[in-house]
Formats: C-alpha cells, sequence, structure tokens
C-alpha cells in the first residue's frame, strides 16, 4: 500500500513554517472532501448526536435515576407519558439509562482506542523505522498479539483482573493494538524509502527526529481513519463482555442494560422496551463510527479516491 | 474480524531487505513463526493462570466444610504446592502429552471435555462460515460490478448494519421473532439446545432435528460473518476493478463477463481466501455468545460454565486451544497466500 | 438454497409430531436453567442438578417428608435408637432390586456407609453426615448397625445415595476420583431408583431417565423423564409456552409473573430453604495465634452496632425492588420451611424498618452524631467509612447493598460498595480486609451444619462472618448430641436468638425458586414443603414418582404421610398458549425502520459519489 495525501512527496521542505501551512491547506482540502461524503457527513451528524447526549447527560436527566434505591417506578413498567421508555427491573426509567449509559459506552470505546493507537502507533511506528533486531522483536511481538484470541483473553483477564471498567478499557485496547501496529508498519515503510527521509538522514538528524518530523505526520492521517473503525470495533466488545457478565456491575453501559434485559427474561415478559433500544443505539454509534472511518479513509487514500 | 483486516498486511511478515527466494525457504520461515507463536501462547497461558485471584481450593469449598487437610490434599492432587518454575515444567511436558489436567467442576480430563464440545462448535460455525461466504462474495461481487446500483446500495448498507450489530443480540431478535412468532409469523423454531431431547442425533430423524434446532443460530452467525465477507470482497474486487490490466483486457473487446471471471474475481478472491481462513482460526471462540443464546453446548458454552464455576483448568485449556487454532490457521492463510501469490515470498 | 434447508428442517418438526403420538409414552419434559449437572458420579458431584440426577437413579435409607421435611421411611421401613443415643438399628426393606436385577440388601447400605467413612473422595460430599460415626455394619440383609463414640442429633437424616456394591467394589480409589457413574455401551447406570438413567453425560445439556417398572414404591406414571439445560431464560420459558418442554426449573419472579396469565401453564415462586444475608466481620483472627487480622471497622465489631443496624433494613422494599416479589422478607438463619427449628422473633424483639429506633440504640450504644452529622465511635473518633463488599456476578447483592448504603447514609454513616467476583470475595473474607458483605446461604433440613457455621471453630473454616460466642458454641454442642427432640428445638431456637441479638447476619430474604408447569398435561405436583416449597429440586423425587399425566389425573397419590395434597398442581384445560411477542412486533419495526434509515444513507452517499466523480 502506497498511500499519502501530500501531492508534492519528492520535494524536500526545510522551512517549519512551510510545512505547517501545507499540512493546514491539506487537512482543509480533506475535510471539504469528506463533506462530499454524504453517508460520513450522516455518520458524523448521528455521532454528534451521541456526544451531545452524553456530554449533556446530566441537564437530560438527572444521575438521582440511576440509584436503585431513590427509584419509585413500576418494576418493568411499559412507557408511559412519565417514562417515555418504560422502567427496569428495579423501576428506573430506561430513558435514563440510555441517556448515562452512552457515556459510559463511548468513554469506553475512545479510551480502548487510545490505548490500542498509541500502543499500535508506537510498536508500528518503531517496527518499521528500525530494521535490525528492534524491528524483528516488536514486529514479532505485534505477530504474536495478532493471533491471540480476543474474547477468550477477555474473559481470562477479567477473572484475573476483576470486573471494573478499566479493566474492560484495558482488555480491548490491550487486543487491539496489532492490526494498528501493522498499518503503521507499512504506512512506515513506504515513506522511509521515500527521498526526504533519506536526505534528512544524510543531513544527521537523529532518527527519533525523523520519526517525529517526518513519518509520523505522514502516518497520521492513516491512525485518524483507523482510529474511527477501532472505536467502532471497541464499542460492540464493551457489549459483548457485560452481556458475558464481565462488565462493571455498578456502571450502567449500554452493554450492561442489554445483559440485564437478557437475565431478566425481556421476551418473555414483553419488556421490549428494555432490550430494543440500547441495541438500536450500539447500532447507531458503530455505524456512525464506521461511516465516517470509510469515508476518512477514502478521503486519505488516493487509490480508493480513484476507484469510481 | 475487522474491516480493516488487510491480508497484504498480516502476511508482509519479512523484512523489505530479504530478496526473492523459493517456496520452501518461505514455508520454513512461516512454520518456524507459527512455532515460536506457540511457544509464546504456552508462557502467556501459563503465567496468567498462575495470578488467577482466589484460592481454587477455597471457591470449591463454600457450602461446604473444607478442613486445612482437605485443602492441602486438593493442593497436592493438582500440584499447586510445588515451586513455580516446577510447575511450568510439569505444565509444558503434559500438554506435550496432550493432558490439560482434570476440570475441577466435571473431574473429567480437559483434553476429552474440549474435544467433545469441540464438534458442536464446529457445526455451528463451520455451516455460518461456508454459507456467510457463499453469500458474502456473491453480494460483494455483484455491489463491485454494478458499483452504486440498486443491489449494491441495499446490499452494502444491510451488509454495514449488520456489521454495527452485537451477534447475540441478533441472535435474540430472531428467537423473539421466529423462534417465538409475532402476526401471522408462527414461531416454528426450536428456541434453544441443539437437537431435540429424545432423538438419536446420529439417525436421519437426528440428523434432520439437529438442522432443525441450528436454523436460527446459523442465521444468525451467517448474517454476523456476511458483512464482513461482502465488504471485504467488494473493496478488493473495486481494487481490481481499477487495474490497468483490466482497463486492457476490456479494450481487447472482452465481454464484461468474461472479465470479471477470468481477471477481477480471481483476484480479488485471494485477499478474500485469506481473510476467510483467519476467521477460520476464531472458530473455537467465534460463538461464546450465540451458544449461549440458544444454550448449544459447544466450547463456548463450555469456556462460560468454566469462567463462573471457576474451572481454570477448562479455562486454561480452552485458552490454549483458542489461540492454537488462530495459529494455525494464521499458518494456513499465509502458506495459501504465499502459493497463489509469489510476489509476497519477494 | 436457504429454501432447500428449510424445507428440509420442516420434515423432522412433523415427524417429530407424528411419533409423538405414535408412541404413546408419557414423556415429562423438564428445562432447567442456570449451572448444570457436573458429575452423575454420587460421590463427586457438588451442584444442585446433580442431586437430583441421583435422586432418581439411588435410592435413600430415610427420605424426607413432603410437608416439613422431617425423616420419613424410604429403604428403611423402620429404625430404633438404644437408650444411651449410641447404637442406631434400620430394617431395611426387603425384596428391593436394583436395574440389572441384583437383590439390594442391607449390605449394599453398609458397603456404601462405609466408603464414606473410609473413603478419600468420597467423604468431601457425604462425611459430615456421618461424622461420630465408629462402625456401620450389616449382620444381616435387612438390618444396618450403625455405632456411634456420642449420640448424633441429626439422625436419622442420611442423604447419602445407596449405591450397589457389587458394581462400586470394583471402582479402586484411585479410580474414584474421575469414575462417571454413567450409562456405557447402551447400559443405563446400576441403581434402585425409581428412573434409570439411560442417555446422558456430566458436562452434556441433556439426560434420559426410563421408568423403573419394578420399582419398590409402585411404577412411577411417567414412562421418561427428559432434562434439558438452557442458558437463556427466554428460550427455556418460550419452549415451555410452545410446548417443546412441560416444565421450568429456576426462571425469575417476573418471567413467574408473566407466566401466570397462560391458562395452560402454572407458575408460581416456590420458597426454598435458603436465606440472604448482610454479614458483618464480627472478628477476624488468626486461628492459630489468636491475634487479629484484616482492617474490620471497630463498629462492626461490636454487636450493639451491628444489632441496631437491623432496624435500619427496609425488607419489604428490598424483596420489591430488588428481589422483584420473588422472595420474602427474612429474620434468622434457619428458614421458616423448617417448621420445627425456625424461631420467628417475637414482636418486640423482630427488626422493623424504623429508623428513629436505629438511630436511637446507636446513641445508647455511644455512636453519636458529631457536629458534621455523621456518627462517631463511642470514644469519639470518627466511624469512617464503612467498606460494602458486593457479588459482581449477581444484581442482587448490589442493589441489595446500594439500598444497605443509602440507609446507613440516613443514619449518619457513610458507607462505600465495592464489587467482587465470589472468589475474590472469599479471599477478601479470609483476609478480614472487610466490614460486611452480601451473601447467601442454603439450609438443609437439619439445620445443624448451617448452625455450626457460627460457631468458633469454623472460623477460617466454613465460618465467613468470623462470628465467636462461647454461650452460642456451648448450646451447639449440646443440641449436637441432643437425643431429646423437643429440648434440641429449644436448644436450636435459643441460638437463633443469640444470633439474632449480636446481628453477626442481618437475614435479609429467603429465597425463591420460579417454576412453571405445564399443567394441561401434567397435575399431581406436590410442593416441598407443603404448602408454599418447591415442585422440582426437592429433598427427595416425590413428584416424579406420584405426578400424573392430565388423562389420569383424576385423583392424585395421596402422599405417604399426612395424606393431605391441598398444595397438589391441578390440571388445568389445554386451551391454547400463545406468547405474546406482539410488543416485539414494535422493536422489529424498530429495526426494519434501522435498516430503511442505514439503506437511505447508503444511496444518497452513492449518488454524490457517483455524482462526484463521474
Amino acid at each position: 500500500m502506497t498511500t499519502t495525501n501530500e501531492s508534492t512527496g519528492t520535494v524536500p521542505v526545510s522551512a517549519r513554517r512551510l510545512t505547517r501551512q501545507r499540512r493546514v491547506a491539506a487537512w482543509k482540502r480533506g475535510w471539504a472532501q469528506f463533506r462530499t461524503h454524504r453517508s460520513g457527513m450522516v455518520g458524523l451528524g448521528i455521532l454528534v448526536f451521541f456526544v451531545l447526549v452524553a456530554l449533556l447527560a446530566p441537564i437530560l436527566a438527572s444521575s438521582q435515576g440511576l440509584d436503585v434505591t431513590t427509584a419509585n417506578g413500576p418494576v418493568l413498567g411499559a412507557p408511559s407519558g412519565h417514562y417515555l421508555l418504560g422502567t427496569d427491573e428495579n423501576g428506573r426509567s430506561v430513558l435514563t439509562l440510555l441517556i448515562w449509559g452512552s457515556r459510559i459506552s463511548l468513554f469506553v470505546g475512545l479510551l480502548a482506542t487510545l490505548i490500542s493507537m498509541v500502543i499500535g502507533t508506537l510498536l508500528g511506528l518503531v517496527s518499521g523505522y528500525f530494521g535490525g533486531w528492534i524491528g524483528r522483536i516488536t514486529f514479532r511481538l505485534t505477530e504474536w498479539f495478532l493471533v491471540i484470541p480476543f474474547l477468550p483473553l477477555a474473559i481470562v483477564l477479567a477473572s484475573v483482573l476483576g470486573r471494573s471498567l478499566f479493566n474492560i478499557v484495558l482488555v480491548i485496547g490491550v487486543t487491539s493494538w496489532p492490526g494498528t501496529a501493522l498499518l503503521i508498519r507499512s504506512q512506515t515503510l513506504s515513506i522511509k524509502e521515500r527521498a526526504y527521509v533519506e536526505r534528512a538522514e544524510a543531513i544527521g538528524a537523529g532518527r527519533w527526529h525523523q520519526i517525529g518530523k517526518h513519518v509520523l505526520p505522514n502516518v497520521m492521517p492513516m491512525v485518524f481513519a483507523n482510529t474511527t473503525l477501532t472505536v467502532a470495533i471497541a464499542i460492540l466488545s464493551e457489549t459483548t463482555l457485560s452481556f458475558l457478565g464481565l462488565g462493571d456491575p455498578t456502571r450502567t453501559s449500554w452493554g450492561s442494560m442489554l445483559d440485564s434485559a437478557f437475565e431478566i427474561g425481556s421476551i418473555t415478559t414483553g419488556s421490549w422496551w428494555y432490550i430494543v433500544p440500547p441495541g438500536v443505539c450500539v447500532v447507531l454509534v458503530v455505524l456512525a463510527f464506521t461511516l465516517i472511518g470509510q469515508a476518512l479513509e477514502e478521503v486519505l487514500n488516493p487509490r480508493l479516491r480513484a476507484r469510481s | 474480524m475487522s474491516l480493516v483486516a488487510d491480508p497484504g498486511l498480516v502476511s508482509e511478515s519479512e523484512d523489505v531487505q530479504t530478496r526473492t527466494r523459493g517456496y520452501a525457504s518461505y514455508l520454513g520461515l512461516k512454520v518456524l513463526g507459527a512455532i515460536g507463536s506457540l511457544m509464546f501462547m504456552l508462557v502467556v497461558n501459563f503465567f496468567l493462570f498462575r495470578v488467577l485471584p482466589g484460592d481454587p481450593a477455597r471457591t470449591l469449598g463454600r457450602g461446604r466444610l473444607t478442613t486445612d487437610a482437605q485443602k492441602a490434599a486438593f493442593n497436592k492432587a493438582y500440584g499447586l504446592n510445588q515451586p513455580l518454575p516446577e510447575q511450568f515444567w510439569t505444565f509444558l511436558k503434559n500438554t506435550a502429552h496432550g493432558d490439560l489436567g482434570i476440570s475441577i467442576q466435571y473431574r473429567v480430563p480437559v483434553s476429552h471435555l474440549i474435544w467433545e464440545r469441540l464438534w458442536p462448535t464446529v457445526l455451528l460455525v463451520g455451516t455460518s462460515t461456508i454459507l456467510a461466504t457463499v453469500i458474502g462474495v456473491y453480494l460483494g461481487i455483484r455491489g463491485a460490478w454494478k458499483r452504486g446500483g440498486r443491489f449494491d446500495k441495499i446490499s452494502t448498507s444491510l451488509s454495514l448494519t449488520l456489521y454495527s450489530m452485537p451477534e447475540w443480540w441478533l441472535g435474540l431478535m430472531l428467537i423473539a421473532g421466529l423462534g417465538v412468532g409475532f402476526w401471522f409469523v408462527p414461531g416454528i423454531f426450536p428456541t434453544g439446545g441443539l437437537h431435540s431431547p429424545d432423538v438419536n442425533p446420529s439417525s436421519l430423524h437426528g440428523i434432520l432435528d439437529t438442522t432443525w434446532h441450528l436454523v436460527l443460530p446459523v442465521t444468525t452467525l451467517t448474517l454476523a460473518y456476511l458483512a464482513d465477507y461482502s465488504l471485504i470482497m467488494r473493496s478488493s474486487l473495486l481494487d481490481e476493478l481499477g487495474e490497468d490490466y483490466l482497463l486492457t483486457a476490456r479494450a481487447k473487446g472482452l465481454r464484461d463477463v468474461q472479465v470479471r471471471n477470468r481477471h477481477a474475481v480471481r483476484n480479488a478472491m485471494l485477499p478474500t481466501t485469506t481473510i476467510i481462513a483467519l476467521n477460520i482460526g476464531f472458530v473455537v471462540s467465534g460463538a461464546i455468545t450465540v451458544e449461549t443464546v440458544f444454550s448449544i453446548p459447544g466450547l463456548g458454552l463450555l469456556s462460560i460454565d468454566a469462567l463462573q464455576a471457576p474451572d481454570f483448568w477448562v479455562l486454561q485449556g480452552f485458552f490454549l486451544v483458542a489461540s492454537a487454532g488462530v495459529i494455525l490457521a494464521n499458518l494456513v492463510a499465509n502458506l495459501i497466500y504465499g502459493w497463489l501469490d509469489p510476489r509476497v515470498r519477494t | 438454497m436457504a429454501l432447500g434447508l428449510v424445507l428440509g428442517s420442516l420434515l423432522p418438526a412433523m415427524a417429530l409430531g407424528s411419533t409423538a403420538q405414535a408412541k404413546d409414552k408419557v414423556v415429562f419434559h423438564v428445562g432447567i436453567l442456570g449451572e448444570g449437572v457436573d458429575s452423575l458420579n454420587p460421590f463427586l458431584g457438588f451442584q444442585a442438578p446433580s442431586y437430583e440426577m441421583w435422586g432418581l437413579t439411588y435410592d435413600y435409607l430415610v427420605g424426607y417428608s413432603m410437608t416439613d421435611m422431617s425423616p420419613e421411611p424410604d429403604l428403611a421401613t423402620k429404625w430404633k435408637t438404644s437408650a444411651d443415643g449410641r447404637t442406631w438399628t434400620f430394617t431395611v426393606r426387603s425384596g428391593v432390586k436394583f436395574s440389572d436385577g441384583v437383590p439390594l440388601t442391607a449390605k449394599d447400605v453398609a458397603y456404601t456407609y462405609n466408603r464414606v467413612l473410609h473413603g478419600t473422595v468420597e467423604q468431601s460430599n457425604w462425611l459430615s453426615y456421618l461424622t461420630g460415626v465408629t462402625s456401620v455394619t450389616a449382620p444381616d440383609d435387612t438390618t444396618v448397625v450403625m455405632k456411634l463414640k456420642k449420640p448424633i442429633a441429626t439422625l436419622p437424616l442420611l442423604p447419602i445415595p445407596i449405591v450397589p456394591e457389587h458394581i462400586w467394589k470394583n471402582v479402586s480409589e484411585k479410580d474414584i476420583k474421575s469414575y462417571a457413574a454413567e450409562p456405557s455401551g447402551g447400559k443405563p447406570v446400576v441403581g434402585s431408583g425409581p428412573f434409570r438413567l439411560v442417555q446422558g453425560t456430566a458436562d452434556g445439556s441433556t439426560f434420559k431417565f426410563e421408568a423403573n417398572p419394578d420399582y419398590w414404591g409402585g411404577a412411577p406414571h411417567l414412562d421418561e423423564v427428559i432434562f434439558q439445560f438452557y442458558k437463556n431464560d427466554d428460550a427455556a420459558v418460550q419452549a415451555l409456552i410452545k410446548g417443546e418442554i412441560d416444565f421450568v426449573e429456576g426462571i425469575t419472579a417476573l418471567e413467574v409473573k408473566s407466566l401466570q396469565g397462560q391458562p395452560s401453564i402454572t407458575a408460581h415462586n416456590g420458597n426454598s430453604p435458603g436465606f440472604d444475608e448482610i454479614a458483618f466481620n464480627a472478628g477476624s483472627i488468626d486461628v492459630k495465634t489468636g491475634k487479629p487480622i484484616g482492617n474490620p471497622n471497630p463498629a462492626v465489631l461490636d454487636p450493639k452496632f451491628r444489632h441496631a443496624l437491623g432496624y435500619a433494613l427496609d425488607l419489604p422494599t428490598l424483596i420489591k425492588k430488588v428481589y422483584q416479589g420473588g422472595g420474602l422478607p427474612g429474620t434468622t438463619i434457619v428458614p421458616p420451611n423448617y417448621k420445627a427449628y425456625h424461631w420467628e422473633p417475637p414482636a418486640d424483639q423482630k427488626f422493623t424498618f424504623d429508623l428513629a429506633k436505629a438511630g436511637q440504640l446507636l446513641d445508647e450504644a455511644g455512636y453519636k452524631k458529631g457536629s458534621d452529622g455523621l456518627r462517631t465511635l463511642p470514644d469519639g473518633s470518627p466511624i469512617g467509612t464503612l467498606r460494602l463488599a458486593a457479588r459482581s456476578d449477581s444484581p442482587t447483592s448490589l442493589h441489595t447493598m446500594d439500598y444497605f448504603k443509602q440507609w446507613l447514609s440516613d443514619l449518619g454513616i457513610k458507607s462505600d460498595v465495592s464489587t467482587y467476583s465470589s472468589s475474590q470475595l472469599t479471599g477478601v473474607i479470609y483476609k478480614g480486609n472487610f466490614d460486611a458483605f452480601q451473601w447467601g446461604w442454603y439450609v438443609e433440613p437439619d439445620p445443624d451444619s448451617m448452625l455450626s457455621y457460627m460457631t468458633c471453630g469454623q472460623r477460617n473454616g466454613s465460618s465467613d462472618s468470623w462470628y465467636c460466642n462461647k454461650a452460642y458454641d456451648k448450646l451447639y454442642n449440646k443440641q449436637h448430641v441432643s437425643t431429646d427432640q423437643t429440648q434440641r428445638e429449644a436448644e436450636i431456637k435459643q441460638m437463633q436468638e443469640i444470633l439474632y441479638r449480636d446481628s453477626p447476619y442481618l437475614v435479609t430474604a429467603y429465597s425463591s425458586i420460579g417454576e412453571a408447569v405445564r399443567s394441561d398435561r401434567f397435575a399431581c405436583l406436590v410442593p416441598q414443603p407443603n404448602p408454599g416449597g418447591v415442585w422440582l429440586e426437592q429433598y427427595g423425587v416425590y413428584n416424579y414418582i406420584h405426578m400424573k399425566p392430565v388423562s389420569e389425573a383424576s385423583n392424585c397419590d395421596s402422599a405417604t404421610a399426612g395424606g393431605e395434597l391441598s398444595g397438589a398442581v391441578k390440571a388445568t384445560s389445554s386451551s391454547d398458549s400463545s406468547s405474546s411477542t406482539g410488543p416485539f412486533l414494535i422493536g422489529a419495526g424498530v429495526v426494519v425502520v434501522l435498516l430503511l434509515v442505514a439503506g437511505g444513507i447508503t444511496m444518497m452517499r452513492r449518488r454524490t459519489t457517483v455524482g462526484d466523480r463521474e
């Protein structure tokens, strides 16, 4: 894969300001192209909506509604004027849980992705940029982690580390980085070959300087596109882990809501308002991230752009 | 499984410096790599389970009178009183002999349990993978060939939506719909189990009954896998369609269908095949949630039961088998890729 | 392809329908939720369903009554004790045969008990029932003589399955650890019970039993019993509604409620002999040195403090909100199911939800409110924050503690809830690093073992509260060897009174198990205890023997003792059961809308990209 959005890849640039200007221009161009992707824009719209819901949760619904002890709704009550999406088995408003659950689900998705990105980018850069034994070891490590089956490891780690929000984040983050690392590695390899890095080497710039000044800025767009797709996977993973009873029982996420709904037999009790809305929210948010990610990939990858 | 999984990245395991070499040395390198991964997994496996919280002997005893002597006997029986390096050596030796320990919960050898539970899972995931491959590849080809057409729009949006869905949630919705029935649709499908308890599973009746029971879980998993394959097939075919030689072929006057069949599809199948081979590695762990929802006694359900017990030896064996499956599938995928596309060997 | 699959799979459904009628066998399909069978070997298994399997396969020397689970003749027709209480003589029924035709005699009984007494793994399950027994002999085919060091009050209850000597003598001490005791080579497991296991393996999800037509108690009215284990409540309940199974065990109270509207199904929450409690750290010590370990808050070490908190629990609210109505407010560690042993606190001693009274008791004990509104220790230093532990695998546990935290805060006591997995919590308890936790126990028909868990000797053993009280221990030892039943009952009640006052446990709820049966097909199931108890997973297997298909259920068998059958499930008309998934239509509708939205998005997307590029 040879990918870059630099139209002038062979021109050596020495002036810092020029570089920055060019990057700003590139981002602007990217945004202009992204805007033409209506699916990406719709994804962005959905995402903005859920992010707003998550941020405004304290305004939209009082956190008192999460407390089992202060809940005074009917047990598993159907939707009504007072409880728009009904109540759960403890008499809490499902809508309130849904609003506050968006915080945890998004938080887990983003933080896990951050961990995954940091590890993946670092190891990808190192294994791509450095040859020799450093490159080999980091590459082997990436390969090893790539074959660890995610769910079994998650099950084992959750029983080792206990069930907390942070552990869920850690499990997802630790298991999802190798894909990113390989992507970054292949990007780094192709950029490294390019003339301006070689020239910088000839001038005598340090290796970390080169990574920081030349390689990293060039792989960042790919990292960014990859990030949005990883968030989607992380959110799905959180849902699945919660469903398997490995989530943090003290916090409400969409996954934990689905788990409770499953446990109380929502089909038998007819409580569709408990199991359908969290599932739909998961689908919407994951879809949003996926659409954005795909649009970004197309914007950032000229080969894909040329396809149609 | 991921949308960004690109076999080109996975199989590109050599450093750029290496030069052209034959398939034999490529094969040797890959096998060595797989053995290395396996050793790594063994080490991870051993130490993960030695840092598990809680004392297995204690956990077993709640609700019972457990004397110190009984606990000591338990620890001795499971070799938990030996020093760690010695335990590791015993672990390696036993694993090499296929001895994965005795299940605390069921008191039978773990290898026996896993072997027994492997088949329902293979049946479920295998059938789903085949169906998903056939349907997914078909959707991908048709979508890519008529890019932007109505078929492409519908299949792509369906694939994307299915991709965004937790598969067990989809399974629950299918139970609510087709297992229970609504409106005029009768709930004709069984809601759980691998087959009716009172049939002989190896008789014709039993086989039909098993098929009947597997309809909903297989549909669930097929829909979940399908999205991946159709999206990948579509995008790699689109890649191929952009290649110059295809333009040449078209220019030469070949009919569209011929172009599609002879060149583009064959080349685009390459990455898709690799992804499928890789996914087969996740067969063992792939069905954990769906097996739970449909109460199918496979490996996934075994691991969930073991987690709740907790049955450390079963978990350890499960983890080992699951990762060995992935390593093996990875190796096979690499070998196929190297065979089909000599470029990666250079 | 898909069509072929559907057609192909329609066949068995039709075939099933026809075979069921053609054979005309009475088959009772039981769906069980939750944990499965861990071993069919009665010396190894551990989980409740395993006991059910053994109960069908084997017999017991002494059985349990349906009304209150008191001892009742089973294999033993009668028994007597010597004057000093140290010799028990059981008369074993004659004419009982194992399923392979070999007669069951007193020798098999003696063999089984001796195997427990002198075995290794055999002891783990059953030794506690024979502790203090020095020898078991069978002087002739119908007599078993048991000699004891001291009298044992729990006798004659002996819930140990009697295994055939001629089979088990071939199972060595080494082999028994992994001896499966499963059907092999098409041969059922050899036992003398009312059913014989013909198909099934310990970790499996289906088990098939055939009736034993020669059962000494009379042939069961069922030809086959089939167990199917489910992991998904909805799948099991829907299977019941659709008639794939006839009984479902272990559903939630909410599911029971929604099934109660079905005409052909009878559902209830059966009181099971278990309780849930909030337990305190009553004094964790190193049992060897006697020095305190862990870091309990000084407040929870004080019985007066703990007792006062008993008035801060709104148990009816807990039952309603946390248990969704499935359970009863709790009082002591011996459930009311065991009428003879249960001590019901008199009105003036019984905890009520009365925060004012709790506050007043705390004031009296020296835990006065400081200027910041928080209560202090009697020496004036702050109490700090109590650490409440809940089990992460149980929402009930967590929400109970959430409520407890709220009520503590109403009293001016700060607390924090943290969650642990069961195995982690066990570790925390043994280290003494907690103030209170929530858990539960299952209590056997003789409360002796439950009572023993609260003795000093059980600390660092089965005791999880680290409670120790010399007066209590004295009573425990006394009742344990008592030969006077009336006196023993009084002592046991006195022990409960002590526990109620010292409050190492605040019993929150007596648990219940949700069950439902197709009463248009089967009737005459009797709850144990009667009334109010459970239909299956009882002590003994009365219902499997005495329940009847509806066509024969014009009159039910009378229970061997007492004879009243007030609580038996009555047959209902076989109108169609329907499951209402109307609401799910809406759910499905939402999903469809979602798909349409996604489709729309993609269409718009293609239009733009196509428009842009071409």
